[in-house]
């Protein structure tokens, strides 16, 4: 991910370009009042007919080393992911945005220059898959449900070895035929959905104890959306609420499309 | 399929009036994963048919014990089953085979 | 002065709204491209203290083997 310079005995040193994102088109002074990371100011490379969005910023603190630190520290991860963001929500605002990966470095604007050339066709493709819509992130999840607490013990007083185990064999099936249920409802509802999208992904469910969500997340759907289109989507996640009022579904967005547009790095 | 990316391991912070209840938290979690992974073996086994009758009665009696014995100690130290983030995300995987 | 363990959630999920804010979790899965994922480890300090780290995945998986080749 980044080009490596060392300086005196193997650390690295100076300055290094952060690319935030690529677009088509950009006003140089477009991004005038935005901060990039540090504060630094934004600069917009222009090259192949690609407009790359670059900041100077500290190789000790994003060159390789700095970055295998940095990308184990939440409070680092959350700082510099929420400026990138802004950053490219202001570029989005001005067209087309293909989002880069957090911590994209390259040594110099040769370097940036160079990478957008690499990835010219690419870039070029994404930009005109995503112009003119945006990403929208759907969730729905299996409300879990709570085994019989200690409560139900007086009838298992009497209750022995065999009809215990038994007992707790029916819990599990039921569970499971909940937990069946509840993908095929989440199943349905991505179908639906990519119905009214351009493209569709179904991302990996999250940890709970990051989200702070209860129940099992069974659809983390992204859905790229045409702007035209945001209002019948909008009508189909209602639609698919009220038709499973227990699955709460979660919708939120516009967003810049970050699930369709990012390139996988070699 | 994509690595993991790994962020710190969660901090347990105590001080001396709280750290034997926040120990014994963490020594109940871990109790009742292994108590939970042994109940859902004990329910392999006996759908596999091949114990005798007697086993299959020692082995409920047993986890029923167990169980009883869980809920006494979470009730103890007042902490449900939710508090002891038992069905952790990837760690619920695991366990529901 | 009672402890936790630190657990809070980064974001809840968001609510329909014009122009979204995304949540820590999803803008950090989006942009760094793989899970993010609490390793299934406690580091237990005191006062302030790191003393110990407890590698819940690794007693999990011992459990297991044991489990499977019963």
């Amino acid at each position: 991910m980044a080009e490596q310079a060392t300086g005196h005995g193997g650390r690295l040193v100076g300055r290094g370009r952060y690319l935030y994102a690529v677009s088509r088109g950009l006003p140089s002074d477009a991004l005038a009042d935005v901060p990039g990371l540090g504060d630094g100011r934004l600069e917009v490379l222009e090259h192949q007919g690609l407009s790359a969005v670059v900041s100077d910023v500290d190789l000790e603190e994003y060159g390789e080393e700095g970055l295998r630190r940095n990308l184990e520290r939440l409070d680092w991860l959350e700082e510099v992911a929420r400026r990138h963001d802004e950053v490219v929500h202001a570029v989005a605002e001005h067209g087309p945005v293909a989002p880069l990966r957090l911590a994209t470095i390259c040594l110099d604007d040769v370097g940036v220059r160079r990478r957008v050339e690499e990835w010219h066709d690419a870039l070029e493709q994404v930009l005109d898959r995503v112009d003119g819509r945006s990403e929208w992130s759907v969730k729905a999840f299996a409300a879990r449900a709570e085994p019989q607490p200690a409560a139900s013990a007086p009838a298992g007083e009497g209750e022995g070895g065999a009809a215990y185990l038994r007992r707790k064999k029916a819990e599990t099936l039921t569970r499971a035929e909940g937990e069946e249920q509840a993908l095929k409802v989440a199943e349905e509802v991505h179908a639906r959905l990519s119905a009214v999208s351009v493209a569709s992904r179904r991302l990996p469910p999250q940890d709970p104890r990051l989200t702070g969500h209860v129940g099992t997340m069974t659809l983390n759907g992204a859905y790229l959306v045409d702007t035209a289109r945001a209002d019948e989507f909008a009508d189909a996640v209602r639609a698919a609420q009220a038709d499973h009022p227990e699955a709460g579904i979660d919708a939120a967005g516009p967003w810049p499309p970050y699930s369709f547009a990012m390139l996988e790095q070699p | 399929m994509t690595e993991q990316r790994r962020l710190l391991p969660q901090r347990l912070e105590t001080d001396a009036e709280s750290v034997e209840r926040d120990l014994f938290k963490l020594v109940l979690t871990i109790i009742e994963l292994v108590r939970q992974l042994m109940e859902k073996q004990a329910l392999r086994r006996v759908d596999q048919g091949d114990l005798t009758d007697e086993q299959v009665e020692g082995l409920g009696t047993g986890l029923m014990h167990l169980e009883q014995a869980m809920d006494e100690l979470k009730a103890r130290y007042d902490l449900t089953t939710a508090d002891l983030n038992i069905d952790l995300g990837p760690l619920g995987t695991l366990l529901s085979d | 002065m009672s402890s936790s363990v630190q657990q809070q959630p980064l974001g809840r999920p968001d609510t329909q709204q014009a122009g979204g804010q995304i949540s820590l979790v999803d803008l950090l899965d989006r942009l760094l491209g793989t899970g993010v994922v609490l390793a299934g480890d406690v580091v237990i300090s005191l006062a302030g203290v790191d003393l110990v780290q407890v590698r819940l995945h690794a007693l999990i998986s011992t459990v297991r083997e044991e489990m499977t080749q019963r």
